[in-house]
């Protein structure tokens, strides 16, 4: 409490004397309560000078466990009690906490408190209080709070609370010499609480805990509060209903117990877990009266439950809270941060005004875009020059060195090795820059408010405003969009925005898009206006998939996934500069990661898949020949063709390699000679007029590239992200309907749009 | 190759036939499936729910009224009735029905797994307050005893549905009827909602649209033949006498604590402030708790700052942090006004 005094006797840390687990002929029993993960370990190891195991997390303490201490002439036995948010008996936890404060009855009990979050840790505080006045609070991690700049008025805190408070921080040792003096004072009734009880506002309520607090006062008086079990029986607690009923409770009265206690009747010495049959041995036999009076007031208390309705949690929860802010606000004070409070104000006002917000959101995501698509360019080009030019080249010669037969150099480096470099060289560049930049973005504090914008059209549709966010992140790649959907907080729209993730063009299709536009579209108009349309198909597919994905959200919060919108709500943090380095660093590593990892687990195999379907042959035609002869006709119906239905299939583990097999097939199946890389060998041509050449000879009309950029669009998801989206929802069901989903609406969208073309302009 | 009217026309076909089997509540499927579950014994238990629910507010329970309220022919009544008959739950005395002692017991346990379900999807789920009854209704005739008291100990054994209804315990121990009819009060009285009848589904819908709920605080402005106005925390409600007659209300005595009046977060324009009162006992549980995290417990000052360009939802400024709310979580905060929010007035 003192901290100051040089001169006090508590500064003399030499009176405390550990003891480890020696624990015979002690005076006092102390108990260590507390939030998890507030160090309350390491201020029992620091009292006792026991090791017990501390870690970084919550509930670690699973067992109870004991240590001893000697202070002046007294020796204190110390139980560390499980760590717990609060007392209400909900968990195992909870009910040995409380059971041992409550019926082991300690002379002392030490909250230990985190400072940088007392407001959640006065909740178990309070609890506490209720039970009993012999508290000292143990303000710890002091050495935390003094970093994030808090003040913390701890002489205030006591008097607010009416219990001694002590700063600590226990893991360099600081202010357990006062601790354990104010542990002395409280034990020895040199100290005597005047505990801060919370009384319910509500009328009904406090007339209820009035009546009854004075029946079970009058049967116990020798109860530390009354009201509290009063409260307990209002709230239905069936753990205090059944003390009642046993007589545990009664038996607390009996001053026998509490003093002059020698090892063997403490209650704590009994192991954790069995607490329930504490005080079962020693305890006399109790007056008969006690049995009816018990069962009278538990009748009275659900009597009065029905005058009090439901309203008894609720409006305490209210207080409660209520009260540990205004003590918060009071004993801590926060740094101020005025000056950027202002102009966040103003910023906040500029990107979310009805005029300027939504040209600035699409303005940023644009720039995003134009930024991956022109930087991707340079590193693409060359990757591709050296993993498919200048490494092939040296593979393929060494393997002719070694002598590899052929079919084994085919596989593995026309095959696998090449899919895997052409998914490298693709992937990797956009993604490179598109997800540090949205990490910047982030970063900044611009994303929430990205979220705060769009949510009123999400809500419409019965989703969550950031799933805008998910659906961005989409654009970049499907996998990431869909694990980025753990920052929906609620299930239900959880699963629609990973549902509805596939419907935003990634990365592996945009290139795609792309390229048939320009090839095709772009050829329909006057060549000054070739840009522009190429640019507009490609930016009306991607709208289209946002559009449907709105679309397909409703539907599902019609049909499948029924429900209101749970809650929502969103921290709009203060803007702060991103740190820009350290973000490009990891973000480049993890990046990097990520597509070589999915390279080599998923288009590695398709590599080889996709060589020896066009490289075997059986009857003297491929493999990849039959199976282009069976899908045909359900192309044609739905206005592509075999080829290309058999390049998704093959290419269900990478999207960006389905244009080069389409190409690869369409010169198969042709016979043509004269141009790739050779029979069955992926390929991509360096002009756009010799692709044409070899599409137009594979028949494609215009329908078909319609179609093909509708098809690429939609269908399903590619398999990391099918096994992305198994990881994340743990559900076979959800994992169907999400691949099958956007498949189903793709096949329906394309045999509607070639049927009515063929309708309205023949074959 | 196929023609094209052809393809369309078997796509139509089949599409129709889909929509046929699968639309949304109307289609065959769930229809089948509702059909399945209709077995004698939802029968019985519904029908003695029906005469015990008369009996509780002391109306007749008769033939025609079994008949209404199961959406059942007459005939097939009365065969319902001869069956409870037989099975020793029920007496006919001058054309109205009586519970026996099995009858009453056999009807209270029903009526517990009901409303224990509704507080279930209450507190627990973000299901719509329109589609709770219907669940209650199909979940109340499949679960075991067993799974009841688990449920009730999972929910911190409750005493009432969130329609303000008694949930009988398992003796089948119930208080006697709480409240009064709404259009009983008097112009200026006060009174706390304790009851909102959840049937029939038109009258329950359109309480549900306004927004009220057990523990709402009212005050009768105006009651008319035509219309009843009052105040409900703080925003005006205008109901016709019928719908009103399905809200019970007890009366406020003059002595009680009597807060000034207080309106919703959702009514701040921006830069306006207010202080929070309390939260609507329309949201309870973990929904309340996360409410409070945020910050919005009682005494603290709020202030509406940023209004998304789409209208909704609005960001406000609560102990520091912004907050973004939608409409519907702003309107389950009470507060008072305070005055607009200046720059010297922002200290923090």
């Amino acid at each position: 409490m003192n901290g100051n005094c040089n001169t006090c006797s508590t500064h003399n840390v030499g009176t405390l004397v550990q003891l480890g687990v020696e624990m015979h002929d002690t005076d006092f029993v102390v108990a260590l309560g507390g939030n998890p993960n507030t160090g309350k370990s390491t201020v029992f190891n620091a009292l006792t000078g026991l090791r017990q195991h501390t870690g970084n997390w919550p509930g670690k303490t699973v067992a109870r466990a004991e240590g001893a201490f000697v202070f002046g002439d007294k020796r204190y036995r110390i139980v560390d009690l499980p760590g717990t948010y609060s007392l209400l008996a909900t968990s195992i936890d909870e009910e040995i906490a409380r059971d041992f404060i409550l019926f082991g009855q300690p002379d002392v009990t030490v909250i230990v408190v985190d400072a940088t979050r007392l407001e959640r840790n006065l909740n178990l505080v309070f609890q506490v209080l209720e039970i009993t006045d012999r508290v000292v609070i143990c303000l710890n991690l002091m050495d935390e709070a003094r970093r994030h700049g808090l003040k913390v008025d701890d002489r205030m805190l006591a008097r607010e609370l009416g219990v001694p408070v002590v700063p600590t921080s226990a893991r360099f040792d600081e202010g357990i010499a006062e601790l354990t003096q104010a542990i002395h004072e409280v034990a020895t009734r040199q100290t005597i609480g005047k505990p801060h009880r919370i009384v319910s506002e509500s009328p009904i309520v406090k007339q209820a805990v009035d009546e009854l607090g004075k029946r079970v006062e009058t049967l116990y008086p020798g109860l530390p509060n009354g009201r509290w079990v009063a409260m307990r029986l209002l709230d239905g607690d069936e753990a205090i209903m059944a003390a009642i009923r046993s007589g545990e409770l009664g038996a607390l009265q009996q001053p026998a117990l509490i003093r002059n206690r020698s090892e063997s009747e403490i209650p704590g010495s009994i192991p954790a877990g069995s607490t329930r049959d504490v005080n079962t041995e020693q305890q006399e036999p109790l007056p008969e009266t006690t049995d009816a009076a018990g069962d009278g007031i538990i009748s009275l208390a659900s009597e009065l439950r029905w005058n009090i309705g439901e309203d008894l949690q609720g409006t305490l929860m209210q207080t409660i809270y209520a009260e540990a802010a205004r003590i918060t606000d009071k004993s801590i004070t926060r740094p101020g941060g005025h000056s950027s409070f202002d102009l966040d104000r103003f910023v906040d006002r500029i990107v979310t005004s009805r005029w300027l917000g939504f040209p600035i959101m699409l303005l940023l995501l644009m720039l995003v875009f134009w930024i991956t698509v022109i930087g991707a360019n340079y590193p693409s080009a060359f990757l591709s020059w050296l993993l498919l030019d200048t490494i092939q080249g040296l593979l393929k010669a060494g393997s002719a060195q070694v002598g590899l037969p052929w079919w084994l150099d085919g596989i593995l480096i026309d095959g696998v090795y090449l899919c895997t470099a052409w998914v490298v060289a693709v992937m990797l560049p956009p993604m490179a820059i598109f997800f540090p930049m949205f990490t910047l973005l982030e970063d900044l504090g611009y994303l929430p408010r990205v979220t705060f914008n769009m949510d009123k059209m999400f809500q419409r549709v019965g989703a969550h405003g950031k799933q805008a966010l998910t659906m961005c992140m989409g654009f970049g790649c499907n996998a990431a969009g869909v694990i980025a959907c753990r920052v929906i907080d609620s299930p239900r729209e959880r699963l629609i925005a990973i549902i509805t993730n596939n419907f935003s063009l990634c990365n592996g299709r945009w290139p795609t898009q792309i390229l048939l536009a320009a090839i095709f579209l772009g050829a329909l108009v006057p060549p000054w206006l070739a840009g522009f349309a190429t640019a507009a198909a490609v930016v009306g597919v991607a709208l289209l998939g946002v559009l449907l994905s709105l679309l397909v959200s409703w539907i599902l919060s019609q049909t499948m996934l029924r429900g209101e919108v749970s809650t929502f709500s969103l921290e709009l943090p203060p803007y702060r500069p991103p740190r820009i380095l350290q973000t490009l660093y990891t973000s480049l590593i993890d990046r990097t990661l990520f597509v070589l990892w999915r390279a080599i687990i998923f288009a590695a195999p398709a590599g080889g898949v996709i060589w020896i379907i066009s490289n075997v042959d059986v009857a003297n035609m491929s493999i990849a020949e039959y199976l282009i002869g069976w899908l045909e006709p359900v192309g044609l119906l739905i206005g592509l063709n075999g080829i290309i239905l058999l390049a998704y299939i093959v290419a269900i583990p990478a999207n960006e390699i389905v244009i080069p097999t389409v190409l690869m097939l369409t010169a198969l199946v042709g016979g043509m000679t004269d141009v790739g890389e050779g029979a069955g060998v992926i390929f991509k041509l360096d002009s756009l007029a010799d692709t044409r050449e070899v599409l137009d000879a594979g028949g494609w009309t215009i329908l078909t590239v319609i179609n093909l950029m509708l098809f690429s669009l939609l269908h399903n998801p590619c398999s990391t992200t099918i096994y992305t989206i198994w990881k994340e929802t743990g559900s076979l069901k959800w994992t169907m309907v999400a691949t099958l989903l956007p498949l189903t609406t793709g096949l329906t969208t394309c045999f509607l749009v070639a049927q009515i073309w063929r309708l309205v302009f023949g074959w | 190759m196929i023609d094209p009217i052809f393809a369309l026309s078997v796509f139509a076909t089949i599409a129709a036939i889909l929509a046929i089997v699968f639309w949304p509540v109307r289609g065959l499927f769930w229809y089948w499936q509702r059909v399945y579950w209709k077995s004698e014994l939802v029968d019985v238990e519904d029908a003695l729910k029906h005469v015990y629910n008369c009996e509780y507010t002391s109306r007749p329970s008769t033939v025609d009224s079994l008949a209404g309220c199961l959406s059942i022919t007459t005939d097939r009544a009365v065969d319902l009735v001869q069956r409870l008959d037989e099975l020793d739950l029920l007496v006919t005395k001058d054309n109205t029905f009586h519970l026996t002692t099995s009858g009453r017991e056999a009807a209270l346990r029903v009526i517990r797994i009901h409303r224990l379900w509704e507080r279930y999807l209450a507190d627990r789920t973000g299901l719509k307050e329109s589609t709770w009854h219907a669940f209650a209704d199909r979940r109340e005739h499949s679960t075991s005893p067993r799974e009841v008291e688990a449920l009730s100990a999972r929910l911190g054994s409750p005493r009432f549905d969130p329609h303000g209804d008694p949930i009988p315990l398992p003796d089948g121990q119930m208080p006697a009827e709480r409240g009064i009819a709404l259009t009983k009060l008097g112009v200026g009285q006060s009174a706390t909602i304790v009851h909102v009848e959840d049937e029939p589904d038109a009258i329950y819908a359109q309480l549900v649209a306004e927004g009220l709920h057990p523990g709402m605080v009212i005050r009768v402005i105006e009651s008319a033949a035509s219309r009843i106005r009052f105040d409900a925390d703080g925003e005006e409600v205008v109901l016709a006498p019928i719908v009103a007659a399905s809200i019970a209300v007890v009366p406020i005595s003059v002595h009680a604590h009597v807060e000034e009046p207080f309106e919703r977060l959702s009514n701040l324009q921006i830069s306006e402030r207010g202080k929070v009162v309390g939260i609507s006992p329309a949201c309870r549980g973990s929904q309340m708790r996360r409410l409070l995290d945020l910050g919005f417990v009682q005494g603290t000052e709020v202030e509406a700052e940023l209004l998304s360009p789409g209208g909704d939802p609005t960001a406000y400024r609560v102990r520091g942090a912004l907050i973004a709310l939608r409409k519907d979580q702003a309107k389950l905060v009470y507060i008072t006004r305070m005055g607009k929010g200046g720059p010297d007035e922002r200290e923090l």
